[in-house]
């Protein structure tokens, strides 16, 4: 695994506690490509193309929408049917063609409009021709694109066109020489006019139509940019709200609940914002049946010498101790007692979703708690028991830390709100797949995480890229059309990356709880060959320590990026890399 | 194969029917008619039915109401020798969540073709990850468990930010039947788990086929 674009942070030479939360001066939002986005970047059919005379073009036309069928099937509204040789790159051109343009040159009697000749009822397709000039500054000829060669052999297309003007001899012309040649064309529409004109360099005549088909709209993306970037007034940024989320997951970890990461929620109403939930990570919080308390209260047991750092070296060092004893107990717990991944409702964004909603409980209007009252008590009625203590010890819907519990505590939510509709929600981590559909099924509208899990993370879209190798699954769940919502994502990355097109990286920060790396250690390929009930082989290896010694970015060369999968086999990525967030 | 032969078919069907009725509890509390119970050993450990309304979260979906109650009395790995029983196909963050929580077997009664996550939009239990698929079989009751879906969406969402009016919906009680299987399930009841091994049939394919037949 070499390193192609020598990193500034050397691994080693830094101290080995290098707080996460102070590099996001350094990052810019990149708004993430979705699923269809990314089929289009590569993705082109073979069309059938053939020239021809202009004053045969429509007929050409309607003799091909009439008989070659299944042409409708696939959608190429984004190119242009006839397009003037002059505006077709050299390589669909070929080379000039002597005979062709001595064919194409017109003919004294051809300048008669053919409506003259016809009945007047005649509904042909250069009927209205008559009223147009036929002068210089028509193109002779021009390409027209037939259909996708998939749907009709060459041999069929051949056959077809021969049998019709301009290819066969008729009372006003002789046969314009056939030539049916195969041209690769995009399959999709472009996003963008630079991309439309870029494709209509390389490709075929593109039209851009002024609209994302496959994502948000270039003009949202840019004002919720602008929001989140250059906030006005009291507006919290995006560089804010993710050290907010940095320190919810640091302040649960400090505890030994879970692993660093968190969740930050925003709701934007009338051009202000409010803090709405935080809430870090605390799947290895043991549940009251794996010998956890069954309080689900902050357990302010470490707050004086873990959280407020007043005490002196002495008292530190004993925190860490007993931190660490504490994170070991845990670990020991959940070997035993737990299932290998934790508590997994109490990632982070299922956390923080969990807290909104008790949120808008709280500041319901009467019908609305009316309601949801009613639906709890059909609840029990229909035999499910009540315990509260224990559905919050599970849910974990409530704060546990005294960060959490600051924004748990404001009635700061607009009444009678819908779920999370279009709230923002920062993340230090792309959420696992769980967490992802959650934020679906919570009709979220902005999202914006850190760092990529390209193992484990539900809202990448790319899978691989040629430059970097591996970097997602492929869900994209922000952005799929199958699924009945849809929200705008953002990575918030290195700004080298964001601002430069030739992004080179798979984001790893290590921030590693003794907890977690006790149980990772999976490769990706593990599971499809069905080894490991575990998930893998266990890591035996106490990394935790020089965890963050690791470079923030993993940088792979274009050669390893074949080898699918393996950077995290060998590579220094840190050992959250399997962990779902 | 979503939609295979399931061995044992009756033994299934029993807590199946369990599920329903949890269904049938949630539509008559206007929630989404959806009823699960996972059980252990023979035994129900858990039931749940949607409790979104209840709590304003859209992620409170029966499956993670029934695990709340498990986990109230019995440690998390329990999970890996429990089987869910499901009337709707879980969706895709429940699929995710169970297989995190390593669920040794899911049944459900009909697929989820809205955000469906084993089979009908998409394959959480069995795409490539970190963790161990989970095999999934369809089809117990899948008649009964769409009637209840369809009686519940006739109705109008007054929650919803813009609800619809739906006062010309009719009630359908046609079922197009789903193609019968062709390719087998593995053998036994319930799929066994051997130490670091776990028998997982491959579904992907079969999903799509049985969700394309469906279709048809």
């Amino acid at each position: 695994m070499g390193s192609s674009q020598p990193d500034t942070t050397t691994a080693g030479s830094t101290a080995t506690n290098v707080p996460l939360v102070s590099d996001n001066h350094k990052r810019r939002m990149l708004h993430l490509k979705t699923k269809e986005e990314c089929r289009l970047g590569n993705e082109t059919i073979q069309v059938w193309t053939v020239e021809l005379p202009s004053k045969h073009a429509e007929g050409i036309l309607k003799v091909i929408k009439e008989q070659i069928e299944g042409q409708d099937n696939v959608d190429l509204q984004h190119l242009r049917r006839f397009a003037k040789p002059k505006y077709l790159p050299q390589h669909v051109i070929g080379k000039r063609d002597l005979i062709k343009e001595m064919y194409s040159v017109p003919r004294g009697w051809e300048s008669t409009p053919p409506t003259v000749i016809q009945a007047p009822s005649a509904s042909w397709e250069w009927s209205s021709g008559n009223a147009r000039k036929r002068g210089v500054d028509r193109s002779l000829t021009l390409y027209l694109l037939v259909c996708p060669s998939n749907i009709i052999p060459l041999r069929e297309v051949h056959d077809l066109m021969l049998q019709h003007p301009p290819f066969c001899s008729s009372a006003d012309s002789w046969a314009y020489p056939l030539e049916i040649k195969e041209v690769t064309v995009p399959r999709l529409a472009p996003t963008s006019p630079e991309q439309a004109d870029e494709w209509s360099d390389q490709y075929w005549p593109t039209f851009y139509r002024k609209t994302n088909p496959f994502g948000a709209h270039p003009t949202s993306i840019g004002k919720a940019e602008a929001d989140l970037e250059e906030p006005i007034a009291d507006n919290v940024s995006v560089s804010a709200m993710m050290e907010l989320a940095e320190q919810a997951g640091t302040a649960t970890e400090k505890l030994g609940y879970g692993i660093s990461t968190g969740c930050v929620i925003v709701e934007r109403a009338d051009d202000q914002t409010e803090i709405i939930a935080v809430a870090g990570d605390a799947r290895g919080k043991p549940l009251p049946s794996e010998g956890g308390s069954d309080d689900a209260n902050i357990d302010t047991s470490f707050e004086d010498a873990g959280d407020k750092k007043t005490g002196g070296a002495f008292a530190k060092k004993t925190a860490r101790k007993r931190r660490k004893k504490k994170e070991q107990e845990i670990a020991k717990l959940a070997e035993t007692n737990a299932c290998t991944s934790g508590n997994v409702m109490c990632h982070a964004v299922m956390r923080a979703i969990g807290m909104v909603g008790r949120k808008r409980l709280r500041v319901a209007s009467q019908p609305i708690s009316t309601r949801a009252a009613k639906a709890e008590n059909g609840f029990y009625a229909a035999g499910l028991q009540r315990d509260e203590k224990a559905r919050d010890a599970f849910f974990l819907d409530l704060p546990v830390t005294p960060l959490e519990q600051q924004y748990f505590t404001k009635d700061n939510l607009k009444p009678d709100g819908y779920l999370c509709l279009k709230l923002e929600i920062f993340l230090t981590h792309e959420p696992c797949m769980m967490c992802s559909m959650a934020l679906v099924h919570s009709r979220v509208g902005r999202v914006i995480f850190k760092h990529r899990m390209p193992q484990t993370g539900g809202l990448t879209a790319e899978m691989v890229r040629n430059d970097s190798g591996p970097v997602g699954l492929g869900y994209g769940l922000c952005w799929r059309k199958e699924l009945n919502w849809q929200f705008m994502c953002w990575e918030y990355t290195a700004l080298k990356y964001a601002s430069g097109s030739a992004r080179q990286h798979v984001d790893g920060k290590a921030s590693a709880a003794g907890y977690v790396a006790r149980r990772t250690g999976a490769t990706a390929g593990v599971q499809a060959k069905g080894a490991g009930y575990y998930g893998g082989e266990i890591d035996d290896d106490d990394d935790k320590d020089d965890a963050d010694d690791y470079p923030e970015h993993t940088t792979i060369t274009a050669a390893s990026s074949s080898a699918a999968g393996d950077e995290c086999a060998n590579s220094r990525m840190h050992s959250l890399a399997h962990v779902h967030v | 194969m979503v939609f295979g032969p399931i061995p044992d078919r009756e033994y299934h069907e029993g807590f199946m029917r369990k599920a329903i009725e949890m269904a049938e509890l949630a539509l008559s509390s206007d929630e989404t008619p959806v009823g699960c119970v996972f059980v252990h050993a023979g035994e129900v450990i858990g039931r749940g039915i949607n409790g979104t309304n209840a709590s304003l979260n859209g992620t409170r979906h029966a499956e993670f109401v029934a695990l709340a109650e498990i986990m109230a009395k019995h440690p998390s790995s329990i999970l890996r020798d429990t089987d869910l029983y499901v009337t709707v196909e879980p969706c895709i963050m429940c699929a995710s969540a169970l297989r995190q929580y390593a669920i040794r077997a899911v049944y459900f009664g009909c697929l989820n073709d809205r955000f469906g996550g084993c089979g009908g939009v998409m394959t959480v239990h069995s795409d490539p990850a970190v963790d161990a698929a989970y095999p999934v079989y369809g089809g117990l009751f899948r008649e009964e468990a769409i009637m209840l879906l369809r009686k519940f969406y006739v109705q109008e969402n007054a929650k919803a930010p813009d609800p619809k009016p739906k006062k010309n919906r009719e009630l359908k009680t046609e079922i197009l039947p789903i193609a019968t299987p062709n390719i087998a399930t593995p053998g036994g009841s319930t799929p066994t788990v051997e130490k670091g091994k776990i028998v997982v049939p491959i579904l992907e394919k079969a999903a799509v086929v049985a969700k394309a037949q469906l279709k048809s």
